[in-house]
């Protein structure tokens, strides 16, 4: 396969994974590219006017990028803790429409703004590797490691309190469970990984402008939620995989490969309501594996 | 003081395109109490419908390259044809998108990404169809009217007129028939309590189908209006008045008939009030609005306040 294509892939993976934590708490965010955005300019920025980060080498040095991903994720942070506390009082719809509108203020104020390139954006930001397999291979890394810390969240207190949240707010609450902070930290985790995801990507895509931070790439990372399974991580992590594939995969019906994109986000939630990665699934499959026990083997006389 | 009336036809002709629009959204919001994301894509089609009706003739670059349908029909009949046209759109994104999930007893917050898919598919249908191009319907289609009028000394241009104008009667027309008929008072009933409504005798499922007719033909009209106005600047320029709708809706509070038109109106005005210089942060203003309402009163300004049920 393209490694090119496998990265996007990833960074699809990731992104999905940003807007997974905070619909696993209820929250239905989509501040992912917002934060995706931010992280990105900030990668394009340091990289392009900080001479110090360029090193010696012929490549950009990936100390640097690390450098970037930490300042990044602290920007989005500390951005996400403030802008977190006023918007998740609001629920449901409004809090995703809410979360549009942040996005689409960020994009207008970039695309206005002289440091960030306006329209144009930022070109000719330096490479930390010399192919795509590179970055590939970078990314995977980093999404092994946050979908590790993603089922590590999963099993431990927080995670669970997030669980009940989404499960039952009033209820949660009333198990002395702060529903307040939990919301935050799952809306603080998801802008973190975004942010982080948009430092690469900037440096994959080696130029970075406003359109990439929009309404449209709000919607289809939810889409690759709700069609991968929002129950588990695994399940952003396939539908962020596949549906950044589709369209390329689709190459081969030329003209109709959007029309096709759109039917296959149209019929998924019918038919896997719950997305098609669940802990139901898993289950059945390791029962599969292990072999149905038999009435012999539970020790059930004939 | 033409200044100021000028600003002030220039807002509210916009705000009244805007209003039409959000008005689709709350329609469909009020009964299902979900998002029509393809709602964007239906007012783009209005505008395509509209430019064929008046006997447009598509570009090269589509699969109906060349085609030009053989009658030329004058404006005012061909806006409310495409509002038909787009209603039935509508209708087909209802059944396809929407009912499904209704029968299944699925999440109704799937919606926003099935009626999203629906949009891609009609979006890019168009795009298949009738090329990227950006095609603009004369205004020698409304007849023999002057370009402008002159009024009180303000200079406007007769298509902000007739664009107020046909909103205005629109609105009218909408608030009687939902305060004044039966089907109008079912659509009330099953936005209060779809269950209920059902109950008492009320089809639901029908009332649902006559909201997204309504939703569809308001959204085909605003596109013909914006068409001749401004100009159709390709299939995805339904997307921008999409998310300014959003802000509209919240603006003016979800479901709320009322609150849809004072959010068009707030936010067109607030748009024509940024002056030349900053035009570049026009399309944040709707969003501002609606990140501030949404945090002092997120019911919007006419909505009803959520309580918190067990």
């Amino acid at each position: 396969m393209d490694a090119g294509l496998l990265e996007q892939m990833l960074l699809g993976a990731l992104l999905g994974l940003s807007v997974y934590l905070p619909l696993r708490c209820g929250q239905l965010s989509l501040a992912t590219p917002g934060f995706f955005a931010i992280g990105g300019t900030v990668a394009a920025l340091l990289s392009t006017r900080v001479p110090a980060l360029a090193g010696s080498g012929s490549t950009y040095p990936i100390t640097s990028v690390l450098l970037e991903m930490a300042l990044a994720a602290l920007l989005t942070g500390v951005l996400a803790l403030g802008l977190g506390r006023v918007v998740l009082r609001l629920r449901g719809i409004y809090l995703a429409i809410a979360t549009i509108a942040l996005v689409e203020i960020l994009r207008v104020v970039t695309l206005n703004l002289e440091f960030t390139g306006g329209a144009l954006g930022i070109f000719g930001i330096p490479q930390p590797f010399d192919s795509a397999a590179g970055y590939a291979a970078f990314t995977l890394a980093l999404l092994a490691l946050i979908c590790w810390l993603c089922d590590r969240l999963e099993k431990n207190r927080p995670g669970r309190a997030m669980a009940a949240i989404r499960d039952d707010e009033l209820a949660a609450a009333s198990q002395g469970i702060n529903t307040a902070d939990t919301k935050l930290l799952a809306f603080v985790l998801s802008a973190l990984v975004a942010g982080i995801t948009g430092v690469v990507a900037a440096h994959f895509l080696n130029s970075w402008n406003a359109k990439l931070g929009n309404f449209d790439a709000s919607i289809t990372t939810l889409a690759f939620v709700v069609f991968g399974g929002s129950r588990t991580w695994l399940g952003p992590v396939f539908g962020g995989l596949l549906l950044t594939a589709l369209p390329e995969l689709l190459r081969p019906v030329g003209d109709l490969r959007l029309i096709v994109f759109g039917a296959v986000i149209l019929v998924g939630p019918l038919f896997f309501p719950k997305g098609v990665i669940t802990p139901e699934l898993f289950k059945s499959f390791k029962r599969r594996i292990r072999g149905t026990p038999t009435a012999a083997a539970q020790g059930v006389k004939p | 003081m033409e200044g100021l009336l000028q600003l002030l036809f220039n807002g509210l002709s916009v705000g009244a395109v805007y209003a039409l629009f959000a008005l689709g959204y709350t329609l469909v919001f009020s009964v299902l109490g979900v998002i029509n994301f393809a709602h964007g894509a239906i007012f783009t089609m209005g505008a395509y419908f509209t430019y064929l009706l008046i006997g447009g003739a598509v570009g090269a670059n589509g699969l109906l390259a060349g085609l030009q349908f053989p009658f030329a029909l004058p404006f005012w009949l061909a806006l409310p044809l495409a509002g038909i046209a787009s209603a039935a759109v509508a209708l087909v994104v209802e059944r396809i998108a929407f009912r499904p999930l209704r029968d299944r007893g699925s999440d109704p917050l799937l919606a926003l990404i099935t009626s999203l898919g629906a949009g891609v598919i009609l979006v890019n249908l168009i795009q298949l169809l009738v090329g990227a191009e950006s095609y603009s319907i004369p205004v020698g289609t409304l007849g023999s009217l002057p370009a402008a009028l002159n009024i009180a000394g303000a200079k406007v241009r007769t298509v902000q007129v007739m664009l107020l104008a046909i909103s205005g009667l629109l609105l009218a027309a909408l608030s009687i028939w939902i305060n004044g008929s039966r089907s109008g008072k079912a659509l009330q009933a099953v936005s209060e309590d779809p269950i209920t409504a059902q109950l008492l005798g009320i089809n639901s499922s029908r009332v649902i189908q006559i909201a997204f007719g309504i939703s569809g033909f308001l959204a085909g009209m605003a596109g013909g209006l914006v068409g001749l106005s401004i100009s159709i600047a390709g299939p995805y320029f339904g997307i921008g008045y999409g998310l300014k709708g959003l802000g509209v809706l919240v603006l003016g509070g979800l479901g709320s008939v009322p609150g849809a038109v004072l959010g068009g109106l707030i936010i067109g005005l607030a748009e024509a009030c940024v002056p030349a210089d900053l035009s570049g942060y026009k399309d944040a203003v709707s969003f501002g609005f609606l990140f501030l309402v949404l945090l002092i009163r997120p019911q919007g300004l006419l909505g009803r306040p959520q309580s918190n049920k067990v």
